[in-house]
């Protein structure tokens, strides 16, 4: 037990001694999730303001300006051209303006009599994503501007039916809280896999394996100390998402700090699993780094609820995600962070992570022949 | 651990190993005494690494059996391991780390910590005339070198055998001769060393010589039995101008002449021809400035004839 204990000490320090010695897994794993989260946390934004917005004024009347400023006042829309009717859509088509607000002649006194203004809003609707935002915001400005109309008209009349909408959690509806947690889960996912392939691919391209295999280490003792020192590194990757996090985009701590820790690690284990198994497969340090990439890149990307909520995918794409460990991590972090939310709402996200962590390591272990050939 | 040393150290019957229906060692059998450096020559692919593996505990074999050190290598590899050391063909040592840390590494796979192994990398480095480069990157270090920090971290856990498996391929030859100057040395203090080589002047300092050819042990004794059996015959080496090659082929007695550099290496029937004689025979013939020496015949006619009766290539 005690000569077990020293020969994964030996390998664990010996790993520790060749990532120190690398600069470039270093930088790999430590300055990479800072520059990508700082990349998608400010680069990736679904919020759109100051929309490039071309107005065609056919009506030039008190009503029609007033319709004008409850668009561009509020610095959601930015006027960018005065022009005709005519000429809105080449606009469009040309890319100066992503909306065209046009006013027809006669716009007043159709309001006057009681009567639809007739405005129109033309939408370029090539970006869903943007149209969809468009559409949203036009929307609002349109509601608040009849409104206030009516009011102006009639006096204060309540509504027949008032809702009140709050936002809990992230009432600015920022995309920066909502993304940060689901990134970090696809940095540690990318990172951690990569970074295990590439160590166990190259002790098999050196041909050092065959010596590890000729020494009394175990199978379970090279395993042990080649993750120790990644589990390690993994976690201080982890740590500096959250606190990049915190301090570079206000994304809050609410919930439990163990228990986070608790989720990292256990999603550090199965990931560094998962790049053990690759690793003993693949042998090769090129197929390694490119299986690698693909099994943890692509489903922690896609399938995790990072970008698309799982509960909107197709049911075989869903039943797929249940496969991706980070979509476990993605609900447990926004639960944790934005939520507040202990153990009692997060067990199953934790059992499924353990029995994907064990799956893999066991997998990766009984496919790790201490013989050659 | 402590079973005591037996006088052999290492017993291989009918060892045979297949890939597919590859047959990469075909029933080999032999023993190593304690304290012996024996030899194990072949061609590339002749089977040498396939048989060193099986001998570790690396590689299961096919048929037949072997124990090392007392422990049998199919039933318990782990004791085999504990108790060998082994140099691989590929690897040496890593590369990016300082060489008293791929030392300390090594002795930490074996067990040993603390204030043993730091004690017994000491040993080694010193043992090695490494004492002063325990610092540097091994990777900057030329190969002859790094051949013998790899042996210095195979005998740090105080193996009482270790296989090295072409241990001075691709090095220069005054490293080789330090290298071997540490096996030796390594031999003289009772471990036993089962070393492969394609070097066959290397082979002249092993005690006993193995001879492999596709994946069958062709011959195996000394250097000077295997030189007396394979090569009954006397050696001469010819010098002059103008020398009848042909003339000297057909020669009744004479039954092998090859030109070697500038000279002709000639195999003879000793009853029949001494250097005096050939000497006579090759001046009638027109030969000029005519010198006939016999010389010892060397390994390397003792493969050529050894291998030439099987079908094996050359070294």
């Amino acid at each position: 037990m005690r000569r077990s204990a020293l020969r994964v000490g030996a390998m664990a320090w010996k790993e520790t001694l060749h990532i120190l010695r690398d600069p470039r897994t270093l930088l790999l794993a430590l300055a990479m999730p800072v520059f990508l989260l700082l990349l998608f946390g400010f680069g990736v934004s679904f919020d759109v303001d100051r929309i490039p917005l071309a107005i065609a004024d056919g009506d030039r009347t008190e009503a029609s300006r007033a319709l004008v400023r409850a668009y561009v006042e509020p610095h959601e829309f930015e006027p960018v051209a005065a022009v005709e009717a005519e000429g809105a859509e080449a606009l469009l088509r040309q890319g100066y303006a992503l909306g065209a607000l046009i006013v027809p002649h006669g716009y007043a006194e159709a309001l006057d009599r009681g009567e639809p203004g007739g405005a129109q809003l033309l939408v370029d609707g090539a970006d869903g994503v943007i149209a969809n935002q468009v559409l949203a915001k036009s929307d609002a400005t349109a509601l608040a501007a009849g409104q206030s109309r009516l009011a102006a008209a009639a006096g204060a009349i309540a509504p027949p039916v008032a809702v009140s909408v709050w936002t809990r959690y992230n009432p600015e509806a920022r995309s920066a809280i909502f993304m940060v947690p689901g990134l970090s889960a696809f940095l540690l996912a990318v990172g951690a896999v990569l970074l295990t392939a590439l160590t166990v691919a190259g002790e098999w391209e050196r041909g050092s394996m065959e010596q590890l295999f000729a020494s009394p280490l175990g199978r379970l003792e090279i395993v042990a100390g080649k993750l120790a020192p990644y589990l390690v590194l993994g976690e201080l990757q982890f740590l500096l998402v959250l606190s990049l996090g915190t301090f570079a985009f206000d994304v809050p701590i609410r919930g439990n700090g163990p228990l986070l820790f608790a989720f990292g690690l256990l999603f550090l284990l199965g990931m560094l699993g998962q790049g053990l198994l690759i690793s003993v497969l693949a042998k090769s340090q090129l197929v390694a780094t490119q299986a690698g990439a693909l099994s943890s890149l692509l489903p922690s990307l896609l399938l995790s609820g990072l970008l698309f909520p799982v509960e909107n995918m197709p049911a075989p794409l869903r039943a797929l995600s249940a496969l991706v460990p980070a979509r476990y991590l993605v609900r447990a972090l926004r639960g944790i962070l934005l939520k507040g939310a202990g153990l009692d709402v997060l067990w199953p996200d934790l059992v499924a992570q353990v029995i994907f962590a064990a799956v893999v390591v066991a997998l990766a272990t009984a496919r790790f022949k201490r013989r050659l050939a | 651990m402590s079973a005591p040393a037996p006088e052999t150290a290492i017993r291989a019957r009918g060892l045979t190993r297949r890939f597919g229906s590859f047959l990469a060692v075909d029933a080999v059998s032999f023993e190593v005494e304690r304290g012996e450096i024996f030899g194990y020559l072949g061609a590339n692919g002749a089977g040498k690494s396939t048989t060193i593996r099986m001998l570790c505990g690396l590689l299961e074999p096919s048929e037949g059996e072997a124990t090392v050190a007392g422990h049998d290598v199919r039933s318990s590899p782990d004791a085999v391991k504990s108790s060998i050391g082994y140099m691989s063909q590929k690897f040496s040592l890593y590369l990016d780390l300082p060489v008293a840390e791929n030392l300390a590494f090594f002795g930490g796979a074996y067990g040993l910590s603390g204030r043993a192994l730091r004690g017994r990398v000491d040993e080694v480095l010193e043992l090695a005339g490494l004492g002063a480069l325990r610092r540097a990157e091994t990777g900057s270090l030329p190969g002859g070198i790094r051949q013998r920090v790899a042996l210095a971290g195979a005998i740090l856990h105080r193996p009482r055998i270790v296989f090295l498996d072409e241990p001075t391929a691709g090095v220069d030859p005054v490293s080789r001769r330090d290298f071997w100057a540490l096996i030796r040395r390594l031999a003289a203090e009772g471990t036993t060393v089962f070393v492969t080589t394609h070097y066959l002047d290397e082979a002249e300092y092993c005690r006993r010589i193995g001879l492999m050819a596709d994946g069958r042990l062709v011959a195996l004794d000394s250097p000077a039995a295997l030189k007396r059996e394979w090569v009954p015959d006397r050696v001469f080496l010819v010098r002059g101008r103008e020398l009848p090659l042909e003339r000297l082929r057909s020669t009744p007695g004479v039954r092998a002449a090859e030109p070697f550099g500038a000279a002709l290496h000639l195999r003879a029937d000793p009853a029949a021809w001494d250097a005096a004689r050939l000497a006579a025979l090759l001046r009638q013939a027109g030969g000029v400035d005519v010198a006939v020496d016999a010389v010892e015949p060397s390994l390397e006619d003792v493969f050529l004839a050894a291998v030439g009766s099987g079908k094996g290539g050359a070294p």
